[in-house]
C-alpha cells in the first residue's frame, strides 16, 4: 500500500494505491491523521481520498476510516470518498459505509 | 464433533407472525406456478430445491444456545438462551436412550438472552441429573439464582433437584471436560464476556465467540482473536449489525459485525464461519440478504483458502 497527500485548491487529497488490509491499515490511519492534519492547518473543509487505485479495503481499513472521520468531525475536515473502483463500491455498500460516508463517482476531486 | 444450533438469536425471541407465515405461503404457492405434487416428498423437493431459505423455511427466534456433540458422552451447551427449553426436551428423548445425564455448559456472559433459557430446563428437575456450569465470570449463580427469585419467576432456583455445580474457568489456561480440551478468552462487552475454544480428541476445533465487540480504536488487540480462532473448523461468531451500524449508532452496544468476523477467519484460516445472534428486529429475507453478502465479502477479500459462510438457524446441524 501506498499513499500520497497533496493540497489541491480548496482540498486536501490524499490518492491511495494497492490494498488496505491487516498488514497496511496502521500505515493507512497513520497517513489519514496526517492528512487531516494538514487540512485542519490550511484551513481547509474537505479531505478527498482518491480510491479509485485502491484494490480493495478489508474491515480494518474501513474502520480506519471511522477514527480519520472521527477525527476530521473534532477538525471541521469533512471526508469525502472518490472514484472507488468495482470492488470497493461493492465492499463499500456491504458494510453500509455508503451510509456513513459522501462517496463521489465522477470526479469529485475536480474544484 | 457436530454442532447444533437450538437458539440463534440475541438481545430477545421472537416468532413469526401470521401476516409472516401468510406472505411465505403465498409466495410459495406463486413459485409452484399450478404444479402438482404426488406426495409431501415431492413437495418437500421442490421447497429444498427450487425456494430460497427465507421463502421456504426460516431462521428461528429463539436465543443463543449452541450443543457440541463431542467428548466422552456428555452434553456439551454454549449458552443458556430461550433455544435450551427445546434442547432440555430433547435431550430427556435421548436420556430415555441411554443418554448420559451430565450436561456441561459454557456461559459466553449473564445477560438475559442467554440465561433466559435455564428457568424452563426440565432436566434440572431431575434429581438424577448433573449440571456443570462453566464460567469465566465469578458472580455466573448469583445471575441465575437472581432471575429465578419470586418478583421474577414462580419457582426458585433451591427448588431445581439436579447436582448442580458453578465451575470459574480463566483466560490462559486449557481445562479438559469430559474429554474435549477448553480455552476461554475474554471479550468485549457490558460485564465483560467470554469466547470458547473446543477441541475434541481428534483435534477438530469449534470456537464460540459471541457478544464480542471488535472496536475501531484497538484493532491491535484483534490479534489475540486471531490466535484464538487459529485453524478453527468451525467459528460460531457474533454478526449481529453492519459493519457501519457497529461503528457509529450501535457503537458500544457490544457486538460484532460480519465483515469484521470473514477477516478474523481469514487471518485464523479458519475453515468455516457461522453467523450468529441474528438482530432480533431482521425478518428472514434480511437475513438471508447479510448471508448472501458476506459470501460475496469474502470472495472479495481472499486470499488464500474458501472460507465457508453459513447462516446459523434454529435446527442447523454441521458435522466437522
Amino acid at each position: 500500500m501506498k499513499y500520497a497527500i497533496e493540497t489541491r485548491d480548496a482540498d486536501v487529497l490524499i490518492r491511495v494505491d494497492g490494498r488496505v488490509d491487516e498488514s497496511t491499515w496502521e500505515a493507512f490511519g497513520a497517513g489519514l491523521s496526517d492528512a487531516v492534519r494538514q487540512a485542519r492547518d490550511g484551513h481547509l473543509a474537505h479531505l478527498i481520498i482518491d480510491l479509485s487505485e485502491l484494490d480493495y479495503m478489508s474491515s480494518r481499513g474501513l474502520r480506519v476510516l471511522t477514527v480519520a472521520k472521527r477525527e476530521g468531525d473534532e477538525a471541521g475536515v469533512a471526508i469525502i470518498l472518490a472514484s472507488p473502483n468495482e470492488v470497493m463500491s461493492e465492499i463499500l455498500a456491504i458494510s453500509r459505509y455508503d451510509k456513513l460516508f459522501t462517496i463521489t463517482y465522477d470526479g469529485g476531486l475536480k474544484r | 464433533m457436530l454442532v447444533r444450533f437450538w437458539g440463534t438469536r440475541g438481545s430477545l425471541p421472537v416468532a413469526p407472525t401470521a401476516g409472516i407465515v401468510r406472505r411465505k405461503i403465498t409466495q410459495a404457492l406463486l413459485a409452484a406456478d399450478g404444479r402438482q405434487f404426488d406426495s409431501a416428498a415431492d413437495a418437500e423437493k421442490f421447497v429444498d430445491n427450487e425456494l430460497s431459505f427465507a421463502a421456504g423455511g426460516t431462521y428461528g427466534g429463539a436465543t443463543s444456545c449452541v450443543e457440541l456433540e463431542a467428548g466422552d458422552g456428555s452434553y456439551f451447551i454454549c449458552d443458556m438462551g430461550s433455544g435450551l427449553r427445546q434442547f432440555g426436551l430433547d435431550s430427556l428423548r435421548r436420556n430415555g436412550a441411554g443418554h448420559a445425564k451430565t450436561y456441561n455448559f459454557f456461559l459466553s456472559h449473564l445477560h438475559w438472552d442467554h440465561i433466559m433459557g435455564f428457568p424452563f430446563f426440565v432436566p434440572a428437575f431431575d434429581p438424577t441429573a448433573k449440571i456443570r456450569i462453566h464460567a469465566g465470570h465469578p458472580d455466573a449463580e448469583q445471575a441465575l439464582r437472581r432471575q429465578q427469585e419470586e418478583i421474577s419467576f414462580p419457582v426458585p432456583f433451591d427448588w431445581l433437584r439436579a447436582d448442580i455445580e458453578f465451575v470459574q474457568l480463566n483466560p490462559g489456561e486449557t481445562h479438559q471436560v469430559d474429554g474435549v480440551a477448553v480455552e476461554t478468552i475474554l471479550q468485549h462487552h457490558a460485564h465483560g464476556s467470554y469466547g470458547y475454544r473446543f477441541t475434541d480428541g481428534e483435534g477438530r476445533t469449534a470456537i464460540y465467540s459471541t457478544d464480542s465487540e471488535h472496536k475501531p480504536d484497538n484493532m491491535a488487540s484483534e490479534a489475540a482473536f486471531i490466535d484464538f480462532f487459529r485453524d478453527a473448523d468451525l467459528v460460531v461468531c457474533d454478526t449481529m449489525y453492519s459493519l457501519a451500524d457497529s461503528v457509529s449508532m450501535k457503537e458500544d452496544w457490544g457486538h460484532s459485525s460480519n465483515l469484521v468476523a470473514v477477516d478474523l477467519c481469514h487471518q485464523a484460516k479458519a475453515k468455516s464461519l457461522a453467523l450468529f445472534h441474528h438482530e432480533p428486529t431482521y425478518q428472514d429475507e434480511d437475513i438471508q440478504r447479510m448471508h448472501e453478502e458476506t459470501i460475496r465479502y469474502e470472495e472479495l477479500t481472499r486470499d488464500g483458502s474458501t472460507l465457508d459462510v453459513i447462516c446459523a438457524y434454529d435446527g442447523l446441524e454441521v458435522r466437522l
